[in-house]
């Protein structure tokens, strides 16, 4: 590929605009600040909650890919990154509430730089935005960590995915790797202000669908989140009898 | 070395006249945007437009000038800083920000030559130009990726002679204990020269200069600016350089001559890279102003052309300890 002049995406753009821009482009300083926080997570992680990841063969060894999990706790942006390596890593961007994490410029700053989420805004979020983060996810390569059900599960359920999925990949070859994290409610449930370090964690990895030869219409983009929801559900550890 | 009386910041009259003009101009300016606001000459958005300009002023002329009235190691410090934030600016603005490990040897490569300026050893500052050019060159070949490379490479090295090299040898200065009139008369020319170049554009009118690159520069303005800062400079750098090589009127018109044209020179540099680019500023920093290239583009090449001729005639820091840190 032919390397052309071609501004950061976010130029123009002041500083606290530039932190909830979907166009937003990580330079020297926030690679530096990302690599550092996402070490940290995964050191924590390892000591506090003995994570572990099964089935990591099954992750691209480098973007445009989208991880989808089910959803219980804020650790699960957290872990799914961490298990991520290599070029992935540094362009892996987990899309998270605009109004939870976006909400102040101090919590806009650390998701920004730390975590290297980008915003998605319930209600408001525009076609345009979405289809922003769809060319995004092909142009450069990215890897999105995205949560399909929309919000936390609050009883450990995994509620049914919404069609948001559908609309960034439906189509196109770009791989949807479904994950299941298992632990993470009872390591940091919704209602709680803190993890709780001593409970495990695993996340299991599962092989990676393709939409290719689905349209890019509604109707393909419900049969996506169905078709990942299915997989996702699989991987979840068997109740016992 | 540049003659300098003994005392504190202020014993060149030189310096103490700087300041202070500067601060009568802030304030002239000020009273007279007031005044314009008042009379309801200016449409608002202009009215908007100049009070931004001048707050921005209001704040970066301190931080212009303190540090290099305070000493040697501050000096260098703020020419760090403006060199690593031109040089962020032009990378976001190129698309070279992308390339990691190149931004990577040009930062590592600007703070090494103001290391070397902070230390006052000028073998190893100017030895880091070829040296950085050389890693600059070789870095991205173990990556495996020649698609790209000619023009990475090349983006990486313009960078790193424009804000690392050349925008060190400003704070190189600071290693002559008279240092500060000749900056801040570099400081406060290359604006004057801004100026002037806008008002006898606006006043005298007449053909472009270079329509393409910059359509709202004319010749009559480039002439003039060249005639006012020559001007300037000539007197000011009479009573800086008195008793030295340097203080002949022939070479302090020349020296004069050379900031007005090596201030444009460094002002239509950032054009044609803004044209090239297809955008309008190159950040959103100062407002009123764009981005910190924007303000600080003049100074780009005027500190290495008038480093070298004061080098030739007069020297720096001769008299000064070398290698302070390094021993």
């Amino acid at each position: 590929m032919d390397w052309n002049l071609r501004p950061a995406r976010d130029l123009g753009l002041t500083p606290a605009d530039r932190l909830r821009s979907l166009g937003r482009e990580p330079g020297l300083i926030g690679l530096a600040v990302n690599t550092a926080w996402r070490r940290a997570v995964r050191a924590y992680l390892a000591a506090a909650h003995r994570f572990r990841v099964e089935g990591g063969e099954n992750l691209p060894a480098s973007g445009p890919f989208v991880m989808v999990a089910n959803h219980a706790s804020h650790l699960d942006a957290l872990a799914l990154s961490a298990a991520l390596r290599g070029p992935a890593a540094r362009r892996a961007h987990a899309l998270a509430a605009g109004e939870l994490f976006f909400g102040n410029n101090a919590r806009a700053a650390l998701s920004a730089y730390a975590i290297n989420a980008l915003p998605v805004w319930r209600g408001r979020s525009r076609r345009g935005d979405l289809d922003t983060m769809r060319a995004r996810l092909a142009e450069d390569s990215l890897v999105y960590i995205l949560f399909p059900e929309g919000t936390r599960s609050r009883t450990g359920a995994m509620a049914p995915f919404q069609p948001g999925l559908g609309m960034l990949v439906a189509g196109t070859d770009i791989p949807v790797v479904p994950c299941w994290l298992e632990g993470a409610r009872d390591a940091w449930p919704a209602e709680g202000r803190l993890p709780r370090p001593g409970r495990p964690l695993t996340l299991t990895i599962g092989p990676p669908l393709r939409f290719a030869g689905v349209r890019n219409d509604r109707a393909g983009w419900q049969s996506v989140s169905a078709t990942a929801e299915v997989a996702t559900r699989r991987l979840a550890p068997q109740q016992a009898p | 070395m540049i003659p300098h009386p003994e005392g504190g910041a202020f014993a060149h009259p030189v310096t103490t006249g700087i300041v202070l003009a500067t601060l009568a101009v802030l304030a002239l300016a000020g009273l007279a945007i007031l005044w314009l606001s008042r009379s309801g000459r200016a449409k608002p958005e202009f009215r908007r437009e100049l009070w931004l300009r001048w707050a921005s002023w209001c704040v970066l002329l301190p931080l212009m000038l303190s540090p290099v009235l305070i000493g040697r190691a501050w000096t260098i410090g703020a020419v760090t800083i403006l060199s690593l934030a031109c040089y962020r600016e032009y990378a976001r603005a190129t698309g070279l920000f992308r390339e990691r490990l190149l931004s990577l040897v040009i930062v590592l490569g600007i703070l090494a030559v103001n290391f070397a300026a902070l230390d006052h050893w000028y073998g190893f500052f100017v030895a880091l130009w070829p040296l950085t050019a050389c890693a600059l060159a070789v870095c991205t070949i173990p990556l495996d990726r020649p698609a790209g490379y000619i023009q990475r490479t090349a983006l990486a090295i313009l960078a790193f002679m424009l804000f690392g090299a050349g925008l060190a040898h400003l704070g190189y200065m600071a290693n002559d204990p008279g240092y500060r009139p000749l900056v801040l008369l570099l400081l406060t020319a290359v604006a004057l020269n801004d100026v002037a170049a806008f008002t006898c554009g606006k006043l005298i009118g007449g053909a472009k200069l270079l329509p393409a690159t910059s359509p709202n520069k004319t010749v009559s303005g480039s002439l003039g600016a060249v005639i006012v800062t020559t001007t300037l400079v000539a007197l000011v750098g009479a009573a800086i350089f008195r008793g030295t090589p340097l203080a002949n009127p022939v070479w302090l018109v020349a020296m004069g001559a050379l900031v007005s044209v090596a201030g444009q020179a460094g002002d239509l540099l950032l054009s044609s890279i803004k044209r090239d680019l297809g955008i309008k500023d190159m950040g959103t920093v100062l407002p009123g102003h764009g981005g910190v290239l924007d303000r600080f583009n003049s100074l780009l090449l005027v500190a290495p052309a008038i480093f070298h001729l004061v080098q030739y005639f007069v020297g720096f820091g001769l008299t000064a300890p070398v290698r302070s840190i390094t021993g």
